[in-house]
């Protein structure tokens, strides 16, 4: 090939689509030394990869559907009170739905909600996405504080919006301190200012028996908060100490500060509302205004979560948990690579075989590699953590891509001539349509597990129609065009 | 390609289907076997049943292992290579702690997974709903494509035969069903159609003699299926060697898969494709 057909091939739209896209995979993958000497890249490895563990905990709680006659307020805080716990009514989409924040069997439910005039009308375990993103906060949080560097939590949400389960991995460690990490609460204790930055301890964590989520005190009036109940002894030593250090009497110089784990994450003094009202008596009910607007609502947001100190809103049960040591994960990785480079050796000898033709197979093993880089440039590129499926699914596309690589040649040297441009473009076409028809029915036959929350799936199927789609819209007709240069000396 | 030599033209459509329509009898009947035995059409690894798995690299002996673990429900030690995998039936959230701290005690460098019960009880209705959708979104392609009811339906059922008969042969060998398997499943089901969509596609769309053309198919079509068995049989060697289960697990059923994929592609479908030519479809 001299120097001018190269340089129409490479300005061949087809073949520039699939250099530049080559080029950005591997700038998107970065493969470099790091400072230790080693080979490193923008690759994110999944936990079977690496070091870690993963511990995937059940809700124990369930969304119902419900009907009553009664008014809707009464019926929720008669049916909180018999159950004994709290019971939410779901917002938005559908108002005829309650979270129960507390396991009970649909059996052990429908008595308690016939007694209260009611019928119960759907029954799933778990809880709605704002709970569960709730819950996902917490657990952030607490991995936060601990200083673990990788840490993911991923609540699994059904198609109807119901999470069941929850799934946190961990990056770098074992499974006995994961297991610790996800179970650990946090200290929490609130103190009140004596004179000048003194600080005298009123209470702890326990005395705190709920917690609300934020709401606007009052109603509508834009100024947020949480509520949160004490105590019995717990109200009583707040009062105590609000007496005794002066809150009461001057609000504004004692405040009260929420700590978490020795920091701060609230100060503010008593209203004088209920800096009046403790005085005569102790108050079991407080609300913590965090200020109005988006600041905050986020604001009581976080409150909210210090508030529990890492303890979650509903209970949980852990429903599975693994975990990988860093020289089996070393091993796997090892273990894929040789997978992966072995495949595309066997695969190159089968088309060698065929063909036995190095200006023949030699592009098709080269697409079929440029295949799979651009697929990891985009695996780079979203930071998706690859783990053993994925790369059994990178290795399946290396087989499968070049099948369809075999169609377009077969096709164009049908009966061993080498084709007119004009016939050459229709039997192109027609190898083309072939292609895209096993291309639609893999994709078709990935959707459902793209789509479903079988979680450690998910990532291999999007990666299989992801290299279909590669394969497709930029490798194929690159190959179809390079190929009939060569063939048409 | 000289291996072996495909003459079509010696069999009547009746006799290229035949066997493979028995294999699927067989596999029919095995897989409801199966399922009055377990609930299951294949057999539920720990993914689906709950339960843990222990993968250790070790020269340790089984009875070693088995003694190692005697305060534990161990209900299977197997070893591929230097690998040996544990199966632990269901146990209660103080004893797993106990046993992953004995794990990590006697072996440090090991890989484990628990799931329970409730978990894989809802990965199971998701797995079939998910096996049931792919299916019939291919079908659906499929006739989309062809738009002739015959030559949709042969494609449709050598898929189906392929998966049946692939199920039914893990059952037989002992590849349960796991988040892996189903996975290689999918991917059956997807790429399984490749050779068949290339064979309607030469016989329909071409003109020429028939047998001509099957043969042409088959020559494109062997290679297709060769090259994605050369890639699943690198990584069954590799997996093998280097006892990563899950993949080994995957590229079994690749393998198996694959190969029943050629007699179905060739025989059922090529069968049913030269009865409708004969009868005079497709012209």
């Amino acid at each position: 090939m001299n120097s001018k057909e190269l340089k129409t091939l490479v300005t061949d739209w087809r073949v520039a689509t699939l250099l530049i896209l080559l080029v950005l995979s591997v700038i998107a993958i970065y493969p470099h030394i790091d400072q230790g000497g080693a080979l490193a890249s923008n690759l994110q490895y999944g936990l079977d990869l690496q070091q870690g563990s993963w511990i995937q905990l059940e809700f124990r709680a369930e969304v119902v559907g419900f009907t009553t006659d009664q008014p809707v307020q009464a019926f929720v805080s008669n049916l909180s009170k018999k159950l004994d716990t709290e019971v939410v009514v779901v917002e938005s989409t559908n108002p005829n739905h309650l979270e129960i924040r507390k396991y009970y069997s649909q059996a052990e439910l429908e008595p308690v909600f016939t007694s209260e005039k009611g019928t119960l009308t759907s029954y799933q375990q778990g809880v709605t996405k704002s709970t569960a993103d709730t819950v996902k906060r917490v657990l952030e949080n607490k991995i936060n504080t601990l200083g673990t560097k990788d840490a993911k939590v991923n609540t699994l949400t059904g198609l109807n919006n119901v999470a069941r389960f929850i799934r946190v991995e961990l990056a770098g460690v074992d499974m006995n301190q994961a297991q610790e990490i996800v179970g650990k609460q946090g200290k929490f204790e609130i103190r009140i200012q004596t004179t000048g930055n003194q600080t005298e301890h009123v209470l702890s964590g326990d005395a705190i028996t709920s917690v609300q989520v934020p709401t606007q005190e009052p109603a509508g009036s834009d100024n947020w908060g949480v509520g949160f109940t004490l105590s019995e002894s717990g109200a009583e030593a707040f009062r105590a100490a609000a007496i005794k250090y002066g809150a009461t009497a001057d609000p504004a110089k004692h405040n009260l500060i929420m700590l978490l784990d020795n920091e701060t994450v609230y100060s503010a003094p008593l209203s004088n509302d209920l800096a009046g009202k403790i005085q005569n008596e102790n108050i079991r009910q407080l609300f913590a205004s965090t200020g109005s607007g988006k600041y905050g609502t986020q604001q009581a947001t976080n409150l909210e979560i210090h508030l529990r100190a890492g303890a979650l809103p509903v209970d949980v049960n852990i429903a599975g948990s693994g975990g990988v040591s860093a020289p089996l994960g070393e091993h796997y990785k090892v273990m894929a690579i040789l997978a992966g480079i072995f495949a595309l050796i066997t695969v190159g000898c089968v088309i060698f075989y065929r063909y036995r033709e190095p200006s023949i197979v030699l592009p098709m093993v080269l697409i079929n590699a440029s295949e799979v880089i651009i697929l990891l440039g985009f695996i780079s590129l979203i930071r998706f953590q690859m783990d053993l499926p994925t790369i059994a699914g990178l290795i399946a596309v290396l087989g499968t891509g070049i099948d369809q690589l075999v169609i377009i040649t077969d096709e164009i040297l049908h009966e061993g001539k080498v084709p007119s441009p004009n016939l050459y473009l229709k039997r192109l076409a027609r190898a083309l349509s072939i292609i895209v028809i096993a291309a639609a029915t893999v994709v078709i036959a990935m959707a459902p597990l793209a789509l479903m929350d079988l979680s450690t799936l998910k990532g291999f199927a999007l990666i299989t129609i992801l290299g279909v789609l590669v394969g497709v819209i930029v490798t194929r007709p690159a190959y179809g065009r390079i190929i009939m240069q060569i063939l048409s000396k | 390609m000289g291996l072996f030599n495909y003459n079509i033209e010696k069999y009547s459509p009746k006799q290229l289907v035949i066997i493979p329509l028995v294999i699927l009898a067989i596999s029919l009947v095995l897989i409801a076997l199966n399922m009055v035995a377990t609930g299951m059409p294949v057999t539920p690894g720990i993914d689906f049943s709950g339960g843990t798995a222990v993968t250790v690299i070790t020269t340790d002996t089984r009875e070693q292992i088995t003694s190692y673990f005697a305060g534990y429900p161990l209900t299977e030690v197997s070893d591929m290579n230097n690998g040996k995998f544990l199966k632990f039936g269901l146990m209660d959230d103080a004893k797993y702690k106990s046993l992953t701290s004995l794990i990590n005690q006697k072996y440090p460098d090991s890989r484990i997974d628990q799931i329970g019960e409730t978990f894989g009880k809802a990965l199971q209705s998701q797995a079939a709903l998910a096996l049931v959708f792919s299916f019939i979104g291919m079908s659906i392609v499929i006739f989309l494509s062809f738009r002739t009811f015959v030559p949709a339906g042969a494609v449709v059922l050598s898929a189906f035969a392929d998966m049946v008969m692939t199920a039914a042969t893990m059952n037989i060998i002992g590849i349960p069903l796991s988040l892996g398997t189903l996975a290689a499943l999918l991917m059956l089901i997807g790429y399984s159609v490749d050779s068949d969509i290339l064979l309607t596609n030469r016989v329909l769309k071409r003109q020429g003699k028939l047998n001509e053309k099957l043969a042409g198919a088959f020559h494109t079509g062997i290679i297709m299926t060769s090259t994605t068995l050369a890639a699943a049989t690198a990584m069954f060697l590799v997996s093998w060697f280097g006892a990563v289960q899950i993949i080994y697990e995957i590229s079994a059923v690749l393998l198996i898969g694959l190969l029943f994929d050629v007699i179905n592609t060739w025989l059922t479908n090529v069968g049913i494709l030269k009865w409708y030519v004969q009868k005079g479809g497709g012209k």
